[in-house]
């Protein structure tokens, strides 16, 4: 099997010739590489040659085209700070909250920001890996695009005080998104990752993401899938057990679940839909190779009876971690048994 | 249990209802309590409910926003020229490492230590470790509240005790918290205490102030 078919068995939670592994590297290649996260970040030639050199080193099961969680804000006119060695943050949201946002308009993706530099970075890593290994793009989730838009906590007072407003924004956030993840699509991605740290219920209460994310993500999952996306995959961080079981009703075909939710938790709320996790992230820079292998191998048996499962970090694994960490839970799934 | 003259004042701040509870404050300021009356049976009644209810299991974030923002606006309306005098617990300085822009944490802390009773000092977002030092050394707090929601900043957070003793302010206890911090542990950290929420920054800070920790 190669990378992509295991993954598609995966996800139907069929027969593996072994079980996939994805380290969610994003900036950590750049590292890798020798290259500043400045350069990684605005240069998509630049992503793509750092992702196929990660590639080489670990040999896992998919590489990401991936920045950072302000590209679409910043495409929408928001001013981003970047820094040379991390990850760029808003210096000014584009919206205001008693502004009367009459003129947001969808940015075109072949034009706007860095969407461009994604796409292709893309180009270049389904040309290079065919399908062979999954290539990955990214999208944020219609509450994080809410909040790097406004601010979080000024999304997170809209919806209380002005519902509806924050509705109006989040549909706008989700045409957004649709335009960038089916432009991802064109570009060569297998499937654009749905990344959602501001759905978690870390930040938003689960009722929350039963009434305004929902609706917005199944929308998304709906037209990413008629755009040609593999499969769907969210990746809500954080203790997110109580929203596991919306994900399918949101079209999910695999979800990520952090450290801060059990093997038991996932496999028990979502027991027929691909699971991806769950390795502390901070283990990666803290942690040793045998303590990465220890926790790889729980993760192994836990999931060997029913499938369906990808080994791998609970979020991004951080730019500054160790490679030998890294190295160690792709060779787990290779030598546990 | 509350006074029950602060009854609607604590649970129109439980309910994170503004209006209602400037419109409560305004009433009990006629009626003639203090304004220091005000923040020990009435917001800080509130903080302990809200404390009360909010385990790491169920812990909602939006709740303590809404709760927080309405015990500001009573503030603003006690203490209109700014920070009340002769309640104060005592001093902390808090403030996100620079490269960090994510300030929702330590926001929540800011609005939970203030609703108990505590002088918050906000060095704000990005802040470079030099003007976190100046800041603890101008104020002389008891602690500082470091939040991080991103792994880099980790580095940064090591090296405020060094510069802490540098500056001959030993003294001065360190709490890290936030989405990455959490994952680490006092020792890796080089601090204090590792807070795994706001309510469990305060509970420690409670000690430290009855002189148990």
């Amino acid at each position: 099997m190669n990378s992509l078919e295991r993954i598609t068995a995966s996800i139907k939670i069929q027969h593996v010739d072994r079980v996939p592994v994805i380290a969610q590297i994003f900036a950590h290649a750049a590292v890798l590489a020798g290259v500043s996260i400045n350069e990684y970040v605005h240069s998509g030639e630049t992503l793509a040659r750092c992702q196929l050199n990660a590639l080489k080193i670990y040999a896992c099961d998919a590489v990401f085209s991936a920045m950072d969680t302000s590209v679409e804000t910043e495409a929408i006119g928001s001013t981003l700070h970047y820094y040379e060695n991390m990850y760029p943050v808003v210096a000014k949201h584009v919206l205001a909250p008693d502004a009367d946002w009459i003129n947001l308009t969808v940015p075109d993706p072949q034009k706007a920001g860095r969407m461009p530099e994604i796409l292709k970075a893309l180009g270049i890593l389904r040309k290079e890996l065919g399908d062979e290994t999954l290539v990955v793009g990214c999208v944020v989730g219609p509450f994080t695009l809410a909040g790097q838009l406004l601010g979080l906590e000024n999304t997170l007072y809209l919806a209380i005080d002005h519902p509806q407003r924050l509705e109006r924004l989040l549909d706008f956030a989700t045409e957004v998104l649709i335009s960038f993840g089916r432009a991802q699509l064109k570009a060569g991605a297998h499937l654009p990752m749905v990344f959602d740290p501001a759905a978690s219920p870390a930040v938003i209460p689960p009722s929350f993401f039963r009434e305004f994310e929902l609706p917005r993500l199944r929308r998304l999952f709906q037209a990413l899938e008629s755009g040609g996306s593999a499969c769907n995959w969210l990746h809500i961080a954080g203790p997110a057990a109580p929203i596991l079981p919306y994900y399918r009703d949101a079209g999910v075909d695999i979800a990520n679940f952090d450290y801060c939710v059990s093997m038991d938790e996932a496999n028990n709320m979502l027991p027929t839909i691909c699971l991806d996790g769950n390795i502390k992230s901070l283990s990666f820079v803290e942690g040793t190779p045998a303590e990465i292998r220890k926790e790889s191998k729980i993760l192994l048996r836990y999931f060997r009876k029913r499938g369906g499962f990808i080994l791998s970090s609970g979020c991004e694994i951080p730019p500054e971690s160790r490679p030998e960490n890294i190295a160690a839970m792709v060779q787990a799934v290779r030598t546990t048994e | 249990m509350a006074d029950p003259k602060m009854a609607s004042l604590v649970s129109a701040i439980l309910d994170g209802d503004c209006d209602r509870s400037l419109a409560n404050t305004k009433k009990l300021i006629e009626s003639g309590v203090s304004s220091e009356n005000i923040v020990v049976h009435g917001l800080e009644a509130a903080m302990s409910t809200l404390d009360a209810k909010c385990t790491l299991e169920q812990f909602n974030l939006l709740e303590i926003m809404l709760a927080g923002r309405a015990v500001t606006a009573v503030m603003k309306l006690l203490y209109p020229c700014g920070e009340p005098t002769g309640i104060s617990k005592g001093t902390i300085v808090i403030a996100t490492l620079e490269g960090d822009v994510h300030d929702l944490g330590k926001n929540i802390l800011k609005m939970v230590l203030t609703g108990k009773g505590y002088r918050v000092v906000d060095c704000g977002k990005d802040c470079p470790l030099s003007k976190l030092i100046e800041a603890i050394g101008h104020e002389k707090p008891i602690a500082v509240g470091i939040s991080g929601l991103i792994t880099p900043v980790i580095g940064q957070v090591k090296q405020v005790k060094g510069l802490l003793a540098g500056n001959k302010l030993n003294n001065v206890k360190v709490i890290a918290g936030g989405a990455a911090l959490k994952q680490s542990s006092p020792e890796k950290l080089n601090v204090d205490f590792v807070a795994e929420s706001a309510f469990d920054c305060l509970h420690y800070l409670e000690k430290i102030t009855e002189g148990t920790e």
